[in-house]
């Protein structure tokens, strides 16, 4: 019997899939807030720039998205 | 009682709708539940704007009205602070205006329980839909966007072709520039995409969120949604937000351009831009000392 009858492949895929697409965004995200944290630390005067740290943000976050939307093609 | 609350994570999920479902047919059009609720906040909108409008006055008194001029506030510093020129800005200030609140209006809207899976018409569809959980409304608004950009780029730098050489750093009849050029010119039209699909996704995975997370606590479904709720009533405004400063910076980027480069003139070796050579200077001067 081939392995695809016994298991539910697509159960698996769905799930690498989310595991995989998020580990990038995760840290992308990770970096963006840590060096703004680092900036205001630094220099204080830079905590005025959060909203544009949050634009990045949501450009990183996309990426993330973008592949657990792909989980709804997965059959 | 264990078999019981077994069987409820056995079967076979909660009920997620991606695409929007048809609710009746106007001709040959059919009107989605997503354009349904989206007539439904723009009336909303335009009666609660028009009233507020007559309400505002040059001293504040509270209230609603001054919650809508704090956001009204913010996005046209927002939309003056991007470009150089601020009378040209406040030009675009009324389109980017109502685009931020008619984005955060669907959004929180569409938050309500009535919107969604727990208000189905007879088909069994959800009646109602918010309108930016749906990829033709946020595309469509994604394009009107940047179509208001492109032309506004292409009035403020006189001309279609002085506009599209602004895409070409050094002289086009360079082979090496002109590939440049048409990549840049590619990378421009993504953008209507990348909008367009931040928006959607958020709006539409953040209702999954809730909607799982409420058939995950079952009986318990507002104590285990409220977070999600209320993370989303956050994203909500950000992505608003979001989609507008994006905006708002494509079409300076544009115009800045234009205005700092008034002819089209050809940028050779010798005619580097002051501040890079200040900075060569610089930095060569720190290496020596």
């Amino acid at each position: 019997m081939a392995i695809a009858d016994a298991v539910n492949t697509a159960i698996i895929g769905k799930g690498l899939m989310i595991g995989g697409g998020f580990i990038g965004p995760g840290i992308g995200i990770g970096l963006i807030g840590g060096n703004y944290l680092q900036a205001v630390g630094r220099n204080p005067e830079a905590a005025k720039f959060l909203g544009q740290a949050l634009i990045f943000v949501a450009i990183v976050e996309l990426f993330g998205l973008l592949a657990f939307a792909s989980i709804f093609i997965v059959k | 009682m264990i078999a019981g609350f077994a069987r409820t994570f056995a079967d076979s999920g909660p009920t997620v709708h991606v695409a929007p479902a048809q609710v009746f047919q106007l001709g040959h059009y059919s009107i989605t539940n997503s354009i349904l609720y989206g007539w439904v906040c723009a009336v909303v909108l335009i009666v609660l704007f028009s009233w507020i409008a007559r309400k505002v006055t040059v001293k504040p008194k509270g209230g609603f009205v001054q919650i809508v001029e704090i956001g009204v506030d913010f996005i046209t510093n927002t939309v003056e602070g991007a470009f150089d020129d601020k009378k040209v800005a406040r030009r675009y200030v009324p389109f980017f205006v109502t685009l931020f609140f008619f984005i955060l209006f669907n959004n929180w809207l569409g938050l309500l329980p009535i919107v969604g899976e727990g208000f189905q018409g007879h088909s069994g569809a959800p009646l109602l839909r918010p309108f930016t959980g749906d990829l033709n409304g946020t595309f469509a608004m994604g394009v009107l966007t940047m179509l208001l950009v492109y032309g506004a780029s292409i009035k403020e730098s006189g001309g279609l072709l002085k506009y599209l050489r602004h895409f070409f750093v050094g002289s086009p009849k360079n082979p090496m520039f002109f590939a440049i050029g048409l990549l840049e010119m590619f990378t421009d039209l993504t953008r209507v995409i990348s909008l367009s699909l931040r928006l959607f996704l958020n709006i539409t995975i953040g209702e999954i969120v809730i909607a799982v997370f409420s058939y995950l606590g079952h009986v318990a479904a507002p104590v285990t949604a409220l977070p999600f709720t209320l993370l989303e009533f956050l994203v909500a405004a950000l992505q608003a937000y979001i989609f507008v400063i994006l905006s708002v910076m494509y079409l300076a980027i544009a115009v800045n351009h234009s205005a700092s480069h008034p002819e089209s003139d050809d940028l050779t070796e010798d005619d580097v831009p002051e501040t890079m050579v200040a900075q060569t200077t610089a930095t060569g001067g720190s290496v020596r000392g």
